[in-house]
């Protein structure tokens, strides 16, 4: 046994250090620096452990061995983590992350919580690995990182790591919400033919789906409070074709979802968008989503996971919970149709001019974005 | 929109109670072997407290999970309620988990990381032994959400 792990962690000594020198070796953007020196130091570390392995192993103490495998085995798991996943934003890096990067360094520096903590930017569908002890990415699709339009969703994905920031006061606001969905049930009679403990069992699902749901319809607040209506038409746009299971989902698949069915997360994000002040453009979005479920021939339906009178109760919790992760909000001038001056307007103004653009003449709209991004990157280029 | 995440959170925490495990664990057998461990000791006093932190919160998880019989619980990550459920059909399951203190409440476990005598150093190794168990076997759903199968 002690061979065997000699062998595996000279192993993946080696591995650790071919990674290293390459992490080391890339030449990367300057929004990456910290981010690569964030990958640096875990190799140091994983090294280390690699080498503590070898060391305890020459101890030939055989009672040490099953600790000694388990550290390997932790060790080649964070290894493969790093080279498979933190790693691959620096070995894939592109001039073209530039953009999305300075998004989301933008993003970071606006917020005490976040302010200069690294982030890179991977190839995916729209993601983020939220946790502040390991390097933050965000993930995005190909194409969609070329352009200004949908780089608004990072606007949500920021939500996760705010959650995670504040877990604790987080995980306690939606714990009150989910106790006062359960008793809102509870002092319902029963409509259909269920027995007592079927009743309960049901209610009880219902409040524990809530968890994640409430996380989701948070993130999607954090989105709407930083960009304004950006975020909604980005978000609509996004989701509106992805197909039936966004307006609607039998009760086995909604039990313990991770995700609110979308349609009902428009209905949250109007109701943020009309509070906001644009009774209009929400009942636009809400119109939009109705036409389609309308031309599938769906009903809105959620099968008691949401009721109206939910309503009250989560969008206080919401509201508490906008309160307590703080995110930076959009000025007026943000959303005005003033002209976006790329030395003094904000990013979000930028992509609030970007959705307008784009409404108001689609034909033209990409020559412009491709003027906007190398003003927007080019004011940027000494900071 | 991808859910990663919540492996992510799962994993991160799961592998720092792992080198707490397993740091305390070589400390404790070096100590009860007679052999001096100075380069690990300051490791081995961060290990314990962390694992004292998770032992406490984790208790309260772990005794509503027994209350509720079966329910899911409000207000709680879904993967850490999980871990919570394996840990108390775990505490059931003589036949793979021996150590006697493994069948003590989580708060009383939590005073035994520091032990003087070697009766419970060994006691304390069992645990902790347990203890791996329990977190590797947890930690195998996020690894393969995360990195998926070879």
């Amino acid at each position: 046994m002690r061979e065997i792990l000699r062998q595996s962690n000279i192993d993946l000594l080696r591995e650790i250090n071919r990674l290293k020198s390459v992490v080391y070796s890339a030449s990367v953007l300057p929004e990456l620096v910290t981010y690569q020196a964030q990958i640096l130091i875990t190799c140091e570390m994983l090294r280390r452990q690699g080498q503590q392995n070898l060391r305890d192993l020459d101890l030939n103490r055989d009672e040490l061995l099953p600790d000694i495998l388990s550290e390997t085995q932790r060790l080649a798991s964070w290894f493969r983590l790093y080279n498979e996943r933190f790693a691959g934003p620096i070995l894939r890096s592109l001039p073209s992350d530039q953009l999305c990067l300075r998004i989301i360094a933008w993003l970071h520096d606006h917020h005490p919580e976040t302010h200069r903590v690294p982030a890179a930017l991977s190839d995916g569908g729209f993601g983020i690995w939220p946790e502040p002890q390991f390097p933050i990415v965000y993930i995005m699709p190909f194409s969609r990182q070329r352009g200004l339009l949908y780089l608004p969703l990072f606007f949500h994905e920021f939500g996760h790591l705010l959650y995670v920031c504040h877990e604790a006061k987080m995980d306690e606001l939606v714990y009150e919400l989910q106790k006062s969905i359960a008793d809102l049930l509870e002092s319902t009679p029963q409509q259909d033919d269920l027995s007592a403990q079927e009743g309960a069992k049901r209610r009880r699902a219902i409040a524990v789906t809530w968890y994640l749901w409430t996380q989701e319809i948070f993130c999607d607040a954090v989105g709407f409070a930083i960009g304004g209506p950006c975020f909604a038409y980005a978000f609509s746009m996004y989701l509106r074709t992805s197909g039936r299971d966004a307006f609607y989902l039998p009760r086995s698949q909604l039990e313990f979802s991770h995700h609110p069915v979308t349609w009902l997360r428009i209905h949250f994000l109007a109701d943020q968008v009309r509070r906001a002040g644009w009774p209009k453009e929400a009942e636009k979005l809400e119109n939009e989503w109705s036409k389609i479920a309308a031309t599938m021939g769906v009903t809105e339906e959620y099968h008691g996971f949401y009721e109206d009178r939910f309503m009250p109760l989560i969008r206080k919790t919401i509201d508490d919970m906008l309160t307590v992760a703080s995110p930076w909000q959009f000025l007026d001038e943000d959303v005005a149709p003033s002209e976006w001056d790329p030395q003094s307007s904000s990013p979000v103004h930028l992509l609030n001019t970007a959705w307008r653009m784009y409404l108001q003449d689609p034909a033209s709209y990409d020559s412009w974005e491709e003027q906007a991004i190398s003003a927007f990157l080019e004011s940027h280029r000494n900071e | 929109m991808s859910t990663d995440w919540l492996a992510v959170q799962s994993f991160q925490r799961t592998q720092e109670l792992l080198t707490a495990i397993n740091t305390l664990s070589i400390h404790t057998k070096l100590e009860l072997a007679g052999i001096a461990d100075d380069e690990r000791a300051e490791a081995a006093a961060k290990a314990r407290e962390k694992l004292a932190l998770f032992l406490k919160a984790f208790d309260k998880i772990v005794r509503e999970a027994e209350q509720t019989n079966g329910e899911t619980l409000l207000g709680i990550d879904p993967r850490m309620e999980q871990l919570a459920r394996k840990f108390v059909a775990a505490k059931h399951d003589k036949a793979r988990f021996h150590s006697p203190l493994f069948t003590q409440s989580l708060s009383e476990a939590a005073n035994l990381l520091a032990p003087t005598e070697a009766k419970d150093r060994q006691a304390l190794v069992e645990y902790l032994q347990d203890l791996r168990t329990l977190v590797e076997e947890h930690l195998h759903a996020d690894i393969h959400q995360i990195l998926h199968q070879f």
